[in-house]
């Protein structure tokens, strides 16, 4: 009896295990509210019909926007952020006199960083909470499924740092008419990445890390692999981790092994890059580590105690324009966060964006904002200027390059693709 | 590199020892796994974070007061739930299902508390490594060594040759017949989970000073759990053994297969061992192991 028992208890461990993916960190639950949503609201919510149109409860009142990020998980760093960085902009634009004379509300809701919880939180915040539009996540694997259900629903979103082709177009190649975002994609990065590491920087091979089953991760390597190929570098080594791991000398030795000028590393996790770069250094590993924009984190370079200096990594221009940076003081100083986190200069753009399309559609209907977010002729952010291609969604923006020294990575100037 | 694997296989090998221990000490008592084990390392690596960063508190004294922090949070679930548990008569079915939600009790707790944020010792240990044989070793992993294998041989010192060890066999053997020779198993059974949180505690103070501290990170319990089945539930070298042993299983799975099979091999294992030789590789009662 006991032996049947412990065997099956085992097979659902396996099981949960694989349904857990790549992110044990961040358990799949069912999504819920990440701040209680006030009663009238809830009560008018649950009185709505299922399927009423956003739109006729965005006609007058204040305008919702949602707002989807992992506000619990181990990338909750980012995701608050994200939330803050919204409702900042949101209290900015209310104190200037609103979009259109009409009160901006940010409703934020947890996706946990997870693909199933994201979809759960976004369904929700359309359903229930009647937004005119999402922002979020910074997860191309959430990003993915959300767009269909954006699509569905016709309310668009606004993703993040989600970085992925996929985000906004779908496997044939077809737009996703109510999905859009304010980073580069993949490719672009991944394409900077690897011809200024080849080119400039005159790196001959390289070690490939990446995260099994992260899609960001994965596109981002398979770029850089194409390009740095292409310009004549060898890539010597390639290896993975899983999304939870925090032990990475497995792989390492074997990396070590080979001795690769450069190794790509392509985590999303600041903890997990820090503790890979110290475990890089303590094998005695000393090739230059560079990454991309999951490297963005003012908790980085402090926390790799050393292990990342002079490393570098590709990313948006971030906090290096005084406003931007004034905005990120503002946000730490009023959310009390410990450091500036970028996902809310994003989160801060989406809702300035949305209020740049609404005025413009002279509408706060979910259509109309998409037919103006997709006409977007120039948009000027805290995260560079946007010019919108209607044909993708991919937004055109110009890359940082960052390196780091002592505590923090410093800006370097802007790289493009050579 | 072989040697090299080996020696990383020990290190990821050593945490889960700690682990693996509390969760044999405790079955070899009251036949139940201690699903929510791994939760008083989270506890204890927690409690340690805010006495050394929140409160002026030197860190090991902060250390200290964790993996008190983990026995206490240890034996409280004793006292509160499973002996009200175990009074009603409840099949073991019962205790387990209440670990489980301990658990889940005790991850959403910190998440509230500390949010799902990673949170770091206030020392920053400068990266340094030993070589030994063509082989390195990071100080804090030799450090970390140091101090499990310490604990280990105190804990079989304390487990072979004190009372109370000898009460804990004796209990774990027959709880009636050592009741009836004297042995007052409340107590024991107490006393039991205070020093199986304190290797929990300790378990996660050395984790979070390798790898930070957040809300879900006593997972690595469902580790030492195949580790204390590969050893053999219930026996105390059988778990150090397990241990090790699946350390460095996974190490040369993630270093000479894939990464992404490893916790296929972890988990497969543990399939075989229940199956072909449920005892584990050092435990004796069949019927009573699993």
């Amino acid at each position: 009896m006991k032996k049947s028992l412990a065997t099956v208890l085992s097979a659902v461990m396996i099981l949960t295990l694989a349904a857990c993916g790549g992110n044990t960190a961040a358990p799949a639950t069912t999504a819920a509210p990440a701040t209680e949503a006030p009663k009238a609201e809830a009560t008018e919510a649950a009185a709505a019909e299922t399927e009423a149109p956003a739109a006729e409860a965005s006609d007058e009142g204040p305008i919702k926007i949602g707002y989807v990020g992992d506000l619990t998980g181990g990338t909750a760093l980012w995701g608050t952020a994200g939330q803050y960085g919204a409702e900042l902009a949101a209290k900015d634009i209310n104190e200037a006199g609103g979009i259109m004379g009409r009160e901006v509300v940010i409703v934020p809701m947890d996706g946990k960083g997870d693909p199933s919880d994201s979809v759960s939180a976004l369904k929700k915040l359309i359903d229930d909470e009647h937004v005119v539009a999402s922002i979020g996540t910074n997860f191309s694997s959430c990003n993915i499924p959300m767009a269909s259900v954006a699509d569905e629903k016709k309310v668009p979103i606004i993703a993040t740092a989600a970085s992925n082709e996929l985000v906004t177009v779908d496997e044939n190649g077809n737009l996703h008419p109510y999905s859009f975002r304010l980073c580069f994609i993949d490719p672009y990065i991944g394409e900077v990445i690897g011809s200024y590491a080849a080119g400039t920087l005159g790196y001959k091979t390289a070690a490939l890390f990446t995260v099994a089953g992260n899609t960001n991760s994965e596109s981002v390597g398979a770029i850089i692999k194409d390009v740095f190929t292409s310009k004549g570098g060898e890539i010597v080594i390639e290896e993975q981790c899983q999304e939870a791991d925090m032990d990475y000398r497995a792989q390492l030795a074997k990396i070590g092994a080979k001795n690769p000028d450069v190794i790509f590393v392509l985590m999303n996790d600041y903890a997990k890059l820090a503790t890979f770069a110290k475990q890089a250094r303590e094998l005695g590993i000393e090739s230059m580590l560079m990454g991309h924009d999951g490297w963005d984190s003012a908790q980085l370079a402090g926390e790799a105690g050393g292990a990342l200096e002079g490393c570098l990594y590709i990313s948006r221009i971030g906090f290096n324009t005084p406003e931007a940076a004034a905005f990120g003081d503002r946000v730490t100083e009023l959310y009390k966060m410990e450091s500036r986190e970028a996902e809310c200069l994003f989160t801060r753009d989406g809702v300035y964006w949305i209020k740049d399309a609404i005025e413009r559609a002279g509408s706060a209907d979910p259509t109309a904002i998409r037919d103006a977010l997709e006409s977007t002729e120039k948009f000027e952010g805290l995260i560079g200027t946007l010019v919108e291609d209607p044909a993708t969604h991919n937004p055109a923006m110009a890359c940082a390059l960052f390196e780091c020294h002592g505590d923090a990575f410093e800006y370097k100037g802007i790289v493009e693709a050579e | 590199m072989f040697f090299q694997q080996l020696i990383t296989g020990i290190s990821v090998g050593g945490i889960y020892a700690l682990l693996a221990t509390g969760y044999s000490l405790i079955y070899s008592l009251l036949d139940f796994s201690n699903w929510s084990h791994g939760e008083f390392a989270m506890v204890g690596a927690y409690i340690a974070i805010v006495f050394s960063t929140m409160l002026p508190f030197p860190f090991l004294v902060a250390a200290m007061i964790g993996v008190a922090g983990g026995a206490l949070v240890s034996w409280l679930t004793e006292k509160v739930v499973y002996r009200r548990i175990r009074s009603t008569g409840g099949p073991n079915m019962f205790l387990m299902i209440g670990a489980m939600g301990l658990s889940s009790v005790f991850q959403q707790a910190a998440n509230l508390i500390f949010t799902g944020q990673y949170r770091s010792y206030p020392f920053k240990l400068p990266v340094s490594t030993i070589k030994i044989a063509g082989a390195y070793i990071g100080v804090l992993d030799l450090i970390s060594l140091i101090i499990t294998a310490i604990i280990l041989i105190f804990l079989m010192y304390i487990i072979n040759k004190t009372q109370f060890g000898l009460n804990v066999r004796g209990i774990a053997c027959n709880q009636w017949g050592a009741k009836i020779l004297g042995v007052k198993v409340d107590s024991c059974i107490s006393k039991v989970f205070i020093l199986a949180g304190c290797l929990a505690g300790v378990a996660g103070i050395l984790y979070g000073a390798k790898y930070n501290v957040w809300p879900t990170m006593g997972n690595i319990g469902l580790k030492a759990f195949i580790s204390s089945v590969l050893g053999g539930l219930g026996s105390v070298p059988g778990a150090i053994l397990g241990a090790v042993l699946l350390g460095i299983i996974e190490t040369l799975v993630s270093a000479y297969v894939s990464s992404s099979l490893r916790d296929f091999f972890s988990f497969a294992l543990l399939i075989v061992i229940l199956l072909v030789k449920p005892s584990g590789l050092l435990g004796v009662d069949v019927q009573d192991k699993a």
